[in-house]
């Protein structure tokens, strides 16, 4: 449905999005992540031709956004960054406005105008100001203004930034019920939200992709994908680290001391659970422990690992 | 077409919803009114007419009214990052354009030609002032509707350059200002080139056409001017999608 080829942009000498390329198919949610100046709203940007690309070939629904730019503009919907909003209308004629410019009239503009306000959840302020609502509000009437010409794709820019928590929420299973009809590519700097809606995510970086997979292969493709905590005390803690990074398992141990206590963090290797065993030999040797626990890699943790610069194996 | 038409509607109707255009309309007919009527009682007993001297008096109320109006078009679109839902609508530069266009023209002539109802009032009131000559009034409507259209073309495209409404304001007005001087200009420049920029400028030709003597060379002038300033927004904001 979305196919990016060698896309490019520079912004004079600075290259915002540098040679990428991917694919989302029909009814995929695909999330775009990535840290502040990856080139994500840059990306976006060109996906919704407000800007055009310096190189490269970017296609929705086999339309060129170059030369086919009113076509592509029909099929998406794209909630900009920010959600920029005429303040002096009030929300049921600002969706009117923008059904009207997305081409739909009479009878169907009503329908489709009547069906996102239930859907978005703007029905007690349909007829309020725009400047007057909150930002949760506002974020509403952004993304059902994506919404109401039905569109096959939907590109949002941060949909969920800014909110409460609960609002965030809402947000969420409004795109996941979007999820069944529409193309989805969401950017979002909130990790746990692409691993929770996105069926796939691109992991961006300095106008790159670094990564395109599910969140849980990604996740697999770090060395050590289960990480074991423990606290010991009772021995010197040369004499524990040499002792835990000899057990079978183990690839790698980190460790900080708090007074007599010391806090060791074993990564492992992927599929092994050496906690037995560490829990034998500390037992083994005397020493005591207070704390032993997993903490299993996340997307969180592929993304610090990936945009610092970490190598992946 | 029709995305033509929505623009258009959203302009006119973002023009009264916001309350300076209230206050400049009061504040525009109020004063209008008072220099029209000192204008009259100063030059009671000479030779010209009502007419000329309520286009004139309007005439100088253009390029403030047409700054206040076009200042914000496209400014504010692009301050207030409206300008990219706009543009990734499926809407053609063109629309857009003329759409903003004849949405603040309307509205500066809804706010300027009001006033032209003081011409009647004051012939209604005014004993031995006689009938009023309507081919005057028609003549000095559509200068001033032309001369607006011009100033409306040359705020909307200057509106484009920048995000922010104050250089707007300033750019708008000093563009908008400068056909003023052509005629102090025209006495300062060698023969041949004095007449070139003497009919450039337009209190002679609004004089002209409220006093009935119409010359079809300053409705090209302003048509041509406005067509030019239209279609360099059009290609101004087609280049922005390459910046």
């Amino acid at each position: 449905m979305i196919r990016v080829e060698n896309l490019t942009k520079r912004f004079g000498l600075m290259r915002a999005v540098d040679n990428i390329s991917f694919q989302v198919g029909r009814g995929e949610i695909v999330g775009f992540l990535g840290p502040n100046g990856a080139g994500k709203t840059t990306t976006m940007r060109i996906l919704s031709c407000f800007i055009a690309p310096t190189a490269g070939a970017v296609t929705i629904d086999g339309f060129d956004v170059l030369r086919d730019s009113l076509e592509v503009r029909r099929r998406i919907g794209y909630l900009p960054e920010n959600v920029p909003l005429y303040a002096d209308m009030r929300v049921r004629e600002y969706l009117e406005y923008r059904g009207r410019l997305k081409g739909l009239r009479s009878r169907r503009l009503r329908a489709r105008v009547d069906e996102v306000i239930s859907r978005c959840g703007l029905g007690d302020v349909r007829r309020s100001v725009i400047g007057v609502l909150s930002k949760g509000y506002r974020q509403r009437v952004g993304l059902a203004d994506a919404l109401v010409h039905d569109p096959e794709v939907l590109l949002l820019d941060e949909p969920t930034i800014g909110l409460d928590p609960n609002q965030i929420r809402h947000i969420r299973e409004l795109i996941r019920g979007l999820a069944a009809n529409h193309t989805i590519l969401l950017s979002t700097h909130i990790l746990p939200e692409a691993e929770m809606i996105c069926g796939r995510v691109l992991i961006m970086h300095k106008g790159r992709i670094l990564a395109s997979d599910t969140a849980d292969n990604l996740v697999k493709t770090i060395r050590g994908s289960m990480r074991v905590v423990l606290e010991v005390s009772g021995g010197a803690r040369e004499d524990i680290h040499r002792a835990l990074t000899s057990v079978d398992g183990v690839v790698g141990v980190s460790a900080e001391s708090t007074g007599e206590w010391h806090r060791f963090a074993c990564a492992c290797d992927a599929g092994a659970d050496p906690r037995t065993q560490i829990f034998r030999m500390i037992a083994g040797r005397g020493w005591l422990m207070r704390e032993l626990r997993v903490e299993r890699t996340n997307l969180e943790d592929v993304f610090v690992s990936m945009t610092a610069g970490e190598k992946v194996s | 077409m029709r995305t033509f038409f929505t623009i258009w509607r959203r302009e006119l109707a973002g023009c009264f919803l916001s309350p300076v255009a209230y206050v400049t309309i009061v504040i525009y007919l109020a004063m209008e009114g008072w220099i029209f009527l000192q204008s009259a009682i100063h030059n009671e007993g000479r030779h010209e007419t009502l007419e000329v001297m309520l286009f004139i008096s309007m005439l100088f109320f253009v390029p403030i009214l047409s700054t206040v109006i076009c200042m914000r078009l496209f400014a504010e679109e692009k301050r207030l990052g409206t300008i990219e839902t706009l543009m990734t609508a499926p809407v053609t530069e063109v629309a857009v354009v003329m759409g903003k266009f004849a949405g603040a023209l309307t509205f500066l002539l809804m706010v300027l030609f009001p006033a032209v109802g003081y011409l009647f009032i004051v012939a209604a009131l005014g004993p031995g002032i006689g009938a009023l000559d309507s081919g005057s009034v028609a003549g000095g409507c559509i200068m001033l509707a032309l001369i607006s259209a011009s100033s409306v073309a040359i705020g909307l495209f200057v509106s484009l350059l920048t995000k922010n409404q104050i250089i707007a304001a300033i750019c708008i007005f000093c563009a908008v200002c400068a056909p003023f001087f052509f005629k102090h200009l025209a006495i300062m420049l060698p023969a041949g080139m004095d007449r070139v920029v003497a009919t450039l400028a337009i209190e002679e030709q609004v004089l002209d056409y409220a006093r009935g003597s119409l010359d079809i060379r300053p409705v090209v002038l302003h048509l041509s001017a406005a067509t030019f300033m239209i279609f360099s927004a059009v290609a101004v904001l087609d280049s922005q999608r390459w910046k």
